[in-house]
C-alpha cells in the first residue's frame, strides 16, 4: 500500500563499513509519523545511556518528512538528529533545500550512522546501492567547494549534505549544509558528523514517492497556493520598522495573522523584520544587555531589508515551496555570491555585536556557511567575548591583539576566521560561549546567555515570554522554531483542535497579559510544541504553517497522503508522544530538565532599565511548571510520569 | 507491478541504454529482464522497443513511438510557483531552474535544459500540484524545414 512513506531506513555502521536495511512497520509511522518522530523512536533505543556525543556510540540520523514528495507544499525540510555535543541533550536540527526528497528517492525514510570511520569517507547511494567512498581529497575543503566537487563527479542529479571545516574540527557550534548555503545548524550536530569522519552524503536516487491519494493532496496544495500567491505591494521596508516603533510605544499588542508575515517573507525574506524586531524589542542587542535605545533606527539601518534586497538577483525556493523566502545575492570581495543573509544571521552578527558594517554581514554570512558554523551561536559567542573584553576579563593579550570593542567589524571577521580554524583564542570560542566561559573563568560565566549550553536565537523572551519558555523546556534547549505566543496566534490551531483558547487575528489585548503565567498560556505553549512535532514529522516548513492550520492544511495533507483517517486531536497526541519520548531521552541520559533554564539576563533578571522591554521579568519558574503539567510530566522535575508514558504507549526504562 | 519484458525481445539493448535507473539487464541477443526493485515505471523502454517486447504495469504491450514524437514538458510560467518539484521528479535531470530572475519577478522558472535527455515519462506533469506542466508532442520547427531545400539548391 502506498502511504507516502518508504517504510525502510538504512543503518550504516561506519566502524565496520557495513550497511543494514531495516523495514519499519506501519504502526511506527502511525504512532510517530516520519521525520523527527521516526528519529526519536529509533534513537531512543539505539543511543545507550551516557554515550559520548562525539564517540562511536552516538547515532546520527538524517530523516526526511512524511509529506515530502507527496505533492504537498512546504515539504522540503530534512532533519538531523542525535545526541547533541553542545548541550548533552537530545539534539536535532532542521534544514531546507533539495536534500529532503533525495533521501526518500533512495528508498529510505531515514539514513542513520553509528560507529566511527578511521579515515574520511562519504556515503554515496545510486541505484539503491549504498557505498562508502574515500573522502581524503575533500577533507579540509569548505562546504560549497565540497558540494561543487561532488556534483561535478556524480552529476547534477546528485544531492549532497556536507560538513565544512568547522565540523571537521569538532566545533560544537557547527552544522551540516546542503544547497550551497542552507544549513542544519543547531545543536552542534556537524561535530558529530565530523567525529564520525563522515564528510558528506551524496544521494542520487530515482524512486518514486507515491501518496495514497495524490489528487486530493494536489487539490489541497492548489488551495493553499492561492493564499501564498496573494501579494499586495508592501511599500518600503522602513514602514515595517516604523510599525515596530509604534508597537513599542503602545500599551496594547495585536494578535498577528500569518498572512501578514507571509507577505513580508515573500517580499524580503526572513530579513524583512531586521529593523522592526529591534524596534519593538524582539531582537536582543549588545549581548542581551542593550535595547532599542542602544540600537536606534539610525544604526540598525545597516540591516535595512531593502538594502539587503538590492543585491538579490534570484529568489531561492526550497523543494516544494511556493513562497521562496530565500534568495541569492551578489557581493564583491573574495566571494561573488551568497545566500541572502537570514534574519537570525544578520541580528546575531549585527545588533547583538553592535556591528553596523553591512558588507561584513554579507561576508561573515558566506564565511560561516562555507565553514558550516551556526551563525546564531557564532554571533552570540562573539558578542559574549566583546562584553568580556569591555569588562576587562579578556585583554589584548588573550585575544591575540584583536580589539574586541563593540561593533569592531574588522576584529569580528578576524576572530571568526580564528574560530573556524581553531587558532589562538578562536580555539576556545569555537565550542560556544558556555564552554569558552568554563575555560576562561574569571567571572566570565556571568555574561553568557544560553539555555543548557545552546545560545538562544534572536527572539527575546522579555518581549514574547513564549520564546523564553520554549528556550527552557524543549528537549533540545535554546530553540526558537517551536513556539511562542506570536506563533500560536499564527498557527490558529483552535480552528481545528478542540479545547484550545481562541486568539482572533488582529484582536487587541493589553501587553501585560503576555506576562501572566496562566493556564491558558500553558495550553498555548504546549499546543505549539505538539503541533511543531507533527510538522517536523511531516517535514513541513514552519514558515508555511504560519499561514494558519486551515490555509496550510497540515492534518488534511497527512490524511490524504497516508490514507489514514485521523482527527487533528489524534495528530496532536502524536506530537505529544514525540515530545515525551525526546524528554525521556534526556532523562535517560541524566539531564536535569530544570538545568536547561535560560540565563537570567535574557529572562529579565534583573529587569532592563530602559528600552522596549523595560522593567519586564518573565515568571519562568511558574511557566515551566505549567508547561510540564500540560504534558503530564512531573511539574517539579520535568520528568515524564509513568502514567503519561503508559497512556501514550511508550515503553521506556 | 513494474514493467516486464516478453519473449519477443531480440536483445538489441535499446532499452538498456535508455533506462534511467539501470533496471534492465541481459545478454546481447537474449531476452532481457527488468529488476522490479529498480523499475520506476517511466515507460521509456516500452516507447523505444522496436519489437513490441515490453508490457506495462497493466499487462498491455507498449507500442513503439518515434523518439521525435515523444512528449516533452511545456511550462506555463503564469501558474508555475517555482517550487522545483518537477526538477526533482525528473529521473534524467533534464530540467533546470533559470539562473537569474527577471527585473520585476525575481523567481526562477524551470525549463527543459537537456532536450535530448528527456524520456517523455511525464513525472514532472504528474507531480506538479498546480498543473503548470503539460506534456506535448513537440511541433517541428518550421525554419529548418524551409532552410533545407534552400541549402540544397545552393549546392
Amino acid at each position: 500500500m502506498n502511504r507516502g512513506y518508504m517504510g525502510r531506513v538504512l543503518m550504516v555502521d561506519l566502524s565496520k563499513a557495513e550497511f543494514r536495511e531495516e523495514t519499519i512497520p506501519d504502526e511506527v509511522f502511525e504512532k510517530y509519523l516520519s521525520g523527527i518522530g521516526l528519529a526519536a523512536y529509533l534513537l531512543y533505543d539505539r543511543i545507550p545511556a551516557g554515550a559520548d556525543p562525539l564517540g562511536p556510540k552516538n547515532v546520527l540520523g538524517f530523516v526526511s518528512g512524511l509529506l515530502t514528495g507527496t505533492g504537498s507544499l512546504f515539504s522540503g525540510r530534512w532533519m538531523v538528529a542525535g545526541k547533541s555535543p553542545l548541550t548533552g541533550t537530545w539534539g536535532d536540527a532542521n534544514c531546507g533545500g533539495s536534500f529532503s526528497p533525495a533521501i526518500k528517492r533512495c528508498g529510505y525514510d531515514g539514513i542513520f550512522f553509528t560507529g566511527m570511520s578511521e579515515k574520511p569517507v562519504y556515503l554515496y547511494i545510486k541505484d539503491q546501492k549504498p557505498q562508502l567512498r574515500d573522502a581524503s581529497h575533500l577533507w579540509g575543503k569548505d562546504a560549497i567547494e565540497t558540494e561543487e566537487m561532488l556534483q561535478e563527479q556524480h552529476g547534477p542529479g546528485a544531492r549532497a549534505a556536507v560538513i565544512g571545516p568547522a565540523g571537521e574540527r569538532l566545533s560544537l557550534i557547527s552544522g551540516i549544509c546542503n544547497d550551497k548555503g542552507r544549513i542544519a545548524a543547531r545543536s552542534g550536530l556537524g561535530a558529530v558528523m565530523g567525529s564520525k569522519r563522515l564528510k558528506a552524503l551524496v544521494l542520487d536516487g530515482k524512486k518514486r514517492i507515491i501518496p495514497y491519494d495524490r489528487k486530493t493532496v494536489h487539490k489541497l496544495s492548489r488551495k493553499c497556493n492561492k493564499w501564498v500567491q496573494f501579494q499586495p505591494p508592501l511599500g518600503p521596508s522602513i514602514g515595517a520598522a516604523l510599525i515596530g516603533s509604534l508597537l513599542r510605544v503602545l500599551p496594547t499588542a495585536m494578535a498577528m495573522d500569518g498572512m501578514v508575515y507571509k507577505m513580508i517573507l515573500r517580499q524580503w525574506g526572513t530579513g524583512g523584520l531586521n529593523q522592526m524586531s529591534s524596534e519593538w524589542g524582539d531582537s536582543p542587542v549588545k549581548n542581551w544587555k542593550g535595547s532599542n535605545v542602544d540600537w536606534p533606527l539610525k544604526r540598525s539601518k545597516s540591516a535595512d531589508p531593502d538594502l539587503v534586497k538590492k543585491s538579490e538577483f534570484i529568489k531561492y525556493h526550497c523543494y516544494s515551496c511556493p513562497l521562496g523566502c530565500g534568495g541569492k545575492c551578489s557581493m564583491t570581495g573574495k566571494y561573488s555570491e551568497t545566500h541572502k543573509p537570514e534574519y537570525e544571521s544578520v541580528l546575531a552578527l549585527g545588533g547583538l555585536c553592535m556591528n553596523e558594517d553591512t558588507d561584513s554581514l554579507f561576508y561573515l554570512n558566506e564565511l560561516l556557511n562555507r565553514a558550516g558554523m551556526d551563525t546564531i551561536s557564532a554571533g552570540a559567542t562573539v558578542a559574549w567575548a566583546m562584553e568580556c573584553f569591555e569588562q576587562g576579563i579578556l585583554t589584548l593579550d588573550d585575544t591575540d591583539g584583536l580589539d574586541l570593542s563593540w561593533g569592531n567589524s574588522t576584529a569580528m571577521v578576524a576572530l571568526i576566521h580564528k574560530m573556524i580554524n581553531r587558532e589562538g583564542i578562536g580555539d576556545i570560542l569555537a565550542d560556544g560561549s558556555r564552554a569558552a566561559a568554563e575555560k576562561i573563568g574569571r567571572g566570565s560565566e556571568k555574561y553568557t546567555v544560553h539555555a543548557g549550553g545552546q545560545e538562544p536565537a534572536m527572539h527575546d523572551g522579555r518581549q514574547d515570554p513564549g520564546f523564553a519558555v520554549h528556550y527552557c523546556v524543549e528537549p533540545a534547549p535554546g530553540r526558537h522554531t517551536i513556539g511562542a505566543q506570536l506563533y500560536y496566534e499564527m498557527f490558529q490551531l483552535w480552528k481545528k483542535v478542540g479545547g484550545l483558547p481562541r486568539k482572533l487575528p488582529f484582536q487587541i489585548y493589553h501587553k501585560n497579559s503576555k506576562y501572566r503565567a496562566t493556564e491558558k498560556r500553558a495550553l498555548e505553549t504546549a499546543a505549539c510544541s505538539k503541533y511543531m512535532n507533527v510538522v517536523n514529522g511531516a517535514g513541513l516548513c514552519m514558515f508555511g504553517t504560519f499561514l494558519g492550520v486551515t490555509r496550510t492544511p497540515t492534518f488534511d495533507w497527512l490524511n490524504a497522503a497516508t490514507g489514514w483517517n485521523k482527527s487533528p486531536e489524534e495528530y496532536m497526541e502524536i506530537g505529544m508522544r514525540i515530545q515525551t519520548l525526546k524528554q525521556a531521552f534526556n532523562i535517560r541520559h541524566g539531564i536535569d530538565p530544570r538545568a536547561n533554564r535560560l540565563s537570567g539576563r535574557a529572562l529579565g533578571i534583573p529587569p532592563q532599565a530602559q528600552g522596549a522591554n523595560k522593567g519586564r521579568t518573565v515568571p519562568i519558574e511558574k511557566m515551566m511548571e505549567d508547561y510540564w503539567r500540560q504534558f503530564g510530566w512531573d511539574p517539579s522535575t520535568g520528568e515524564p510520569t509513568g502514567e503519561t508514558l503508559a497512556r501514550l504507549g511508550l515503553s521506556v526504562e | 507491478m513494474p514493467y516486464t519484458i516478453i519473449d519477443s525481445c531480440t536483445g538489441c539493448g535499446a532499452c538498456v541504454r535508455i533506462c534511467p535507473t539501470w533496471a534492465i539487464t541481459g545478454k546481447k541477443k537474449d531476452v532481457h529482464q527488468i529488476d522490479e526493485d529498480l523499475c520506476i515505471e517511466c515507460g521509456a523502454c516500452g516507447r523505444i522497443c522496436p519489437n513490441a517486447a515490453v508490457k506495462d504495469r497493466f499487462g498491455h504491450v507498449c507500442a513503439m513511438v518515434k523518439r521525435s514524437q515523444w512528449e516533452r514538458p511545456a511550462f506555463a510560467s503564469d501558474t508555475c510557483m517555482s517550487c522545483s518539484m518537477c526538477i526533482d521528479a525528473c529521473p534524467v535531470n533534464c530540467l533546470a531552474l533559470s539562473e537569474t530572475g527577471g527585473p520585476k519577478d525575481l523567481h526562477g522558472y524551470p525549463w527543459l535544459k537537456d532536450e535530448k535527455a528527456c524520456i517523455g515519462c511525464g513525472f514532472c506533469e504528474a507531480e506538479c500540484p498546480v498543473g503548470a506542466v503539460t506534456m506535448v508532442v513537440p511541433v517541428p520547427k518550421e525554419e529548418p524545414v524551409k532552410a533545407k531545400p534552400a541549402a540544397r539548391a545552393a549546392r
